[in-house]
């Protein structure tokens, strides 16, 4: 397997690691809770916000002063007591929420932990990886400076380019024809809407999992929050210097953020034909990821029908949700029986292990010959 | 005289390939049985008895580091099965002295040799085992 030396090389550093904070409290075997943990909090900084901030580009009744995204938000900026230190907070966790989701993702290649069995958390995984990215994106479109307006005249002209549904996303996008105040509630529409549909992409990324660990330790989550208070107090947020977007301004640049903007750097500096063949390729390769290794195929563990007693313990033990537990047929002394699906099996044996009644088998290795090959190796001299 | 000790090892776990022979039989010290499962998590505590019911001196179960099971959850379950946390478990008649969990991962060979010779030394000061349980 090509991933052998990776897999070697991360137990070598996690050997390390574990040595500061124990394998008790590793952060890296809670790899896939770390992006779980900045989402709560991007929630509840994000419901904060909510609560100044309005989607609008002007405001028709406001006649002394103007009250729009770009003022709102440079009142919780500067006005209202830490709105400076949520907005950070809210940025700064977007960030990080980035980097442990490719942390995840990079562990869980090296590792050899994302074929098979696991296809289906894979591939909702990279669905995830790219709500989270549009999300970010569309977080900055809100902000109504000069860099929302150059974002937001960029995406407009990737969207416009693509053949047939081109002018309909663009529609769809800008709410309208134009920029105007009802493309400002849709892009705050699609910005916590498309939040909360991480939750139902979440709940696919879990189904085949038994008790998927969602939460780090609390002695993790306050290491993860300093390091973000740490940056927050750090590199505070300010307003960006050019102020507010003017739909006649011309901006031609903006600050960067290389976590959530990168597919703009690709997009000022290549054809857009070039542009969407990075992105959709990207995507495409890396769903093929899964199927570029061929190894033979799983053989699943089987249930003994006469033995089995229905007392559910290989349901409840077994990590990938193969086992269901079905009523047992007529006739039966129990209730009900352990039944294997086949795709979802990893050949791992726990079932075997969960077995009190020598009920289910790994076909290819029975555990009457391992017990036998036990007794008779410690039978001998 | 050395002990004669069963490890049941998940074959994720500590890359003995280098030092043990065909039969399973630890190199570096005598009288050590290598029997290896896809997972530590398929151990049952059944096992476990049978080894030392048909003479073995001592059982070693080896599962990866844990927090780091290939397959999730394995070797944190063999591991509360033989604290009797989850069923089914060992059974109480069973001499705890004489069952040892280890949790290493691919990279530390040196370390699982080490705390076999541990192991040993420990049950060499074990009074010995009645011989009617050995027939």
């Amino acid at each position: 397997m090509y991933t052998e030396p990776l897999t070697t090389a991360t137990q070598n550093f996690e050997n390390w690691t574990n040595k500061i904070f124990s394998s008790k409290y590793n952060p890296f075997y809670y790899h896939g809770a770390l992006p779980q943990f900045y989402l709560w909090v991007l929630f509840l900084s994000g419901l904060l916000l909510f609560a100044y901030y309005i989607p609008t580009i002007d405001n028709a009744y406001a006649s002394t002063q103007l009250i729009n995204a770009y003022s709102s938000v440079d009142y919780i900026t500067n006005t209202i007591p830490f709105g400076v230190v949520i907005r950070g907070i809210h940025r700064y966790a977007g960030d990080a929420m980035v980097i442990t989701i490719l942390l995840h993702m990079a562990r869980v290649w090296f590792t050899d932990r994302y074929r098979q069995y696991r296809i289906v958390q894979w591939l909702s995984g990279v669905v995830l990886l790219l709500l989270v990215l549009v999300i970010g994106q569309t977080g900055y479109y809100l902000v109504w400076d000069q860099r929302s307006l150059v974002l937001t005249r960029m995406t407009v002209a990737a969207l416009e380019a693509l053949p047939f549904i081109g002018n309909g996303l663009r529609a769809w996008f800008l709410n309208g024809q134009t920029i105007s105040n009802f493309t400002m509630s849709n892009f705050l529409f699609i910005h916590i809407g498309l939040s909360f549909s991480l939750l139902f992409g979440l709940w696919i990324h879990y189904i085949r999992m038994q008790r998927p660990v969602v939460t780090p330790p609390p002695a993790i989550n306050y290491i993860l929050m300093a390091t973000i208070m740490l940056v927050v107090f750090a590199f505070p947020i300010h307003m960006e210097p050019g102020g507010m977007a003017h739909l006649t301004d011309q901006p031609n640049s903006f600050e960067m953020d290389w976590f959530f903007l990168w597919p703009y750097y690709i997009m000022a500096n290549a054809p857009m034909w070039a542009f969407w063949a990075v992105m959709i390729g990207g995507t495409a390769l890396l769903c093929y990821l899964p199927y570029f290794v061929r190894t033979k195929e799983v053989e699943a563990a089987e249930v003994v029908l006469n033995k089995c007693t229905g007392c559910s313990l290989c349901a409840n033990d077994y990590p990938y949700a193969a086992i269901e537990m079905v009523p047992a047929p007529a006739g039966s002394r129990f209730k009900l029986l352990a039944t294997v699906k086949p795709y979802r099996c990893s050949g791992c044996g726990v079932c075997v292990g969960a077995c009190a009644f020598d009920a289910i088998d790994l076909p290819d290795l029975l555990d009457t010959d391992v017990t036998n090959k036990i007794k008779a190796l410690a039978q001998q001299g | 005289m050395s002990a004669k000790v069963i490890s049941l090892m998940c074959e994720r776990s500590c890359d003995l390939s280098e030092h043990v022979d065909e039969k399973g039989q630890l190199k570096d010290v005598n009288g050590v049985y290598i029997v290896k499962f896809p997972c530590s998590g398929m151990i049952q505590p059944l096992m476990v008895e049978a080894a030392l019911k048909s003479g073995a001196e001592g059982v070693i179960v080896t599962g990866c580091q844990i927090g780091d099971c290939y397959y999730r959850e394995g070797n944190k379950m063999i591991r509360e099965r033989l604290l009797g946390e989850r069923p089914p478990g060992l059974k109480k008649t069973v001499d705890r002295r004489r069952v040892l969990g280890v949790w290493l991962s691919k990279v530390q060979p040196a370390r699982f040799i080490n705390d076999v010779k541990e192991f040993i030394a420990h049950i060499d000061k074990l009074e010995p085992i009645q011989a009617e349980a050995k027939k």
